[in-house]
């Protein structure tokens, strides 16, 4: 008796092996073909009750952006883009949804896009590796894909819709990304998480300051963040402690001689202030291969917070 | 060097202009909600019919230029340019307007009106402009982004753009009406009535607009804005019908991003006047958005919104 008892549970077990088996060899050899494959392996086929695909795909590479997204396309190439795969789904009752899954050349590159993208002022979603829900579209970054869905109606419906179809191409992205580093030198303290931007050129950096020029600011990588008491502290990333140093000479002597900033004032300690036509403080100093720059409502404000980065 | 000031002084003259600036999400300006509204007796450049009935908002604003009459004389053929560029919400000219038009346009008396695109047929499925179109019985008429449907036609007084490169097609019309949405544009801040008309020029002329090995640097930004107005003095629409009732004011041109709902509809002829009123709508200052100054510069309208006159009327 116990050894029936004990092939039975053997063949239970082995049939459970077997299953398990086969479940994981065809998620894998799905997945695995991924990254040389069309991205249409990510869209979500009929898993999603009550969406279906409408209408067929359409993928576009490279340069080709600019047919898609015309007159947009440059900013998603500044980061670095890849390609793109877009999807649309309806539901039974006519309601729709747009999917578009953007591949980066880096997670880098895809975190900065998800933080150009967003607004800082949507809700968390757990979904990838960060994701921000709108009152009609969800955005997320996972690995080195970016993710948008959209809604055409702010519809209990539509949002669950967009959920379960974003949680759909989550799952089907197996890998994780990290944030760049350089977000690490933004100071925790007092942050605004949601606004957390990380930039790759000057488009990025013009959509948050434009300072006007490009003198002094063709840095490598930058981000930048909100703090608690108004000021945004932004992080331009030279490479090297010399080239830090000479683009901080630059922006200054761009400062100083430009008509749109006043009051200008160095002490010793090499804490560099203006003020915009704007009237916001600026406060500059270089930090090894940093440049730091506080925007701030007023000069403290802006002390405060480059000395909290310092 | 006169324009230093000791760090004392720098902080002072900071509390006494009550700098409580608040910088906001990512130092976008937020809708200034400022009324331009002038008297009745005013001359009207810059007309706004508000209301949740975009038609209706779209008649009224009409309305008070004196009605659609004024510019578009009887026997006329109409070119309409709305943009299509994209479905997201807040990104492409609404469908009401677009039939309000029409409807406008039939009763002076238009004899033909078509829709001028070079942009695919889905562009205008997707974002219902094509139905209204169907529904109207106007015309639709797509162009294959091929050079030879173009023409060149030199642009007087140009800085930066010596010669358009225009639908030949569009030389068929009497007039044309100009029908953007103006949103937020990730380039130049800003997009409305002046860079719509990049519609109507060549795919490849329009890249020309950023310069070789373009950085979004002030001086490629400079004239990439700079061809915006010059290619305004090549084409001059006979009105702009600018779709404000609800549009992007992030992730612009294509979207999805935060929408601002003002609900309203901008008529005039004066392009410069009319972008510098819908700069206005989310905080934007006109002399700040290069084209709208350039344009000022250039007599191509008025930047001054008291001197350009504006009359708002609810629909």
């Amino acid at each position: 008796m116990r050894r029936i008892i004990f092939f039975a549970m053997m063949k239970r077990l082995l049939v459970l092996v077997v299953v398990a088996s086969c479940l994981s060899f065809s998620c894998s050899s799905e997945r695995a073909a991924l990254p040389a494959g069309s991205l249409t392996a990510l869209l979500p086929g009929d898993e999603v009750s009550g969406w279906e695909r409408d209408g067929a795909p359409e993928e576009y590479e490279g340069e080709d952006l600019y047919a898609y997204i015309n007159g947009g396309a440059e900013i998603y190439h500044e980061y670095g883009f890849r390609r793109v795969v877009l999807q649309d789904y309806r539901d039974g009752e006519g309601r729709s949804v747009s999917l578009e899954i953007f591949e980066m050349g880096t997670p880098a590159a895809a975190f900065g896009m998800f933080s150009f993208k967003r607004s800082g002022k949507g809700r968390p979603a757990s979904m990838g590796d960060e994701a921000e829900l709108e009152s009609y579209y969800l955005n997320f970054w996972k690995d080195r894909f970016v993710v948008t869905l959209t809604g055409f109606d702010e519809s209990r419906e539509t949002v669950e819709g967009l959920l379960a179809l974003g949680a759909a191409v989550d799952a089907r992205i197996r890998e994780k990304g990290e944030r760049p580093a350089l977000v690490g030198a933004l100071p925790e303290k007092g942050l605004d998480p949601g606004s957390v931007k990380f930039i790759r050129g000057l488009l990025g950096l013009n959509s948050i300051y434009s300072f006007h020029t490009a003198r002094g600011l063709l840095f490598e990588q930058g981000v930048v963040g909100l703090y608690e008491n108004g000021a945004t502290l932004l992080i331009l990333d030279y490479g090297s402690k010399e080239k830090a140093g000479g683009s901080r000479a630059q922006l200054e002597d761009h400062l100083m001689s430009s008509d749109r900033f006043t009051g200008i004032d160095k002490d010793e300690s090499g804490l560099f202030l203006v003020r915009d036509g704007k009237g916001r403080a600026l406060c500059l100093t270089a930090s090894g291969a940093h440049l730091l720059v506080a925007i701030g409502p007023d000069p403290s404000a802006c002390l405060e917070i480059v000395g909290r980065a310092l | 060097m006169d324009k230093k000031i000791r760090r004392r002084e720098f902080f002072k003259r900071g509390a006494q202009a009550g700098l409580a600036v608040a910088l906001g999400q990512g130092l976008i300006p937020k809708a200034s909600g400022r009324s331009f509204a002038g008297a009745a007796s005013e001359p009207v450049g810059v007309a706004v019919g508000i209301g949740a009935d975009f038609g209706k908002a779209t008649a009224k604003a009409v309305e008070l230029l004196d009605g659609m009459g004024r510019f578009v004389p009887k026997g006329a053929k109409v070119a309409l340019l709305p943009n299509v560029q994209s479905r997201h919400p807040g990104t492409y000219t609404k469908p009401e307007i677009l039939e309000a038009v029409i409807h406008l346009c039939r009763e002076a008396g238009a004899a033909e009106i078509d829709c001028l695109s070079w942009l695919t047929l889905k562009h205008w499925e997707d974002t219902g402009l094509k139905a209204v179109i169907d529904k109207e019985g106007t015309g639709l008429r797509i162009f294959e982004r091929d050079e030879s449907l173009f023409k060149a036609v030199p642009v007087p007084g140009a800085k930066a753009l010596a010669e358009a490169r225009i639908l030949t097609a569009f030389y068929d019309y009497d007039l044309l009406i100009n029908m953007p949405v103006t949103k937020d544009h990730a380039g130049n801040k800003f997009t409305g009535a002046l860079k719509n008309l990049m519609g109507l020029n060549s795919p490849v002329n329009n890249r020309t607009f950023h310069r070789p090995h373009w950085k979004t640097d002030p001086d490629d930004v400079a004239y990439l804005e700079q061809c915006i107005v010059d290619l305004n003095k090549a084409v001059k629409p006979a009105l702009n019908v600018v779709d404000a009732t609800e549009f992007i004011i992030t992730n612009g041109p294509f979207g999805p991003g935060e929408l601002l709902k003002p609900h309203k509809v901008i008529a005039g002829t004066d392009g410069v006047a009319v972008d510098a009123y819908c700069a206005g709508l989310w905080g934007l200052e006109p002399a700040e958005i290069v084209q709208i100054r350039l344009g000022a510069e250039q007599g191509l309208g008025e930047i001054d919104l008291k001197k350009a006159g504006v009359k708002e009327a609810k629909a």
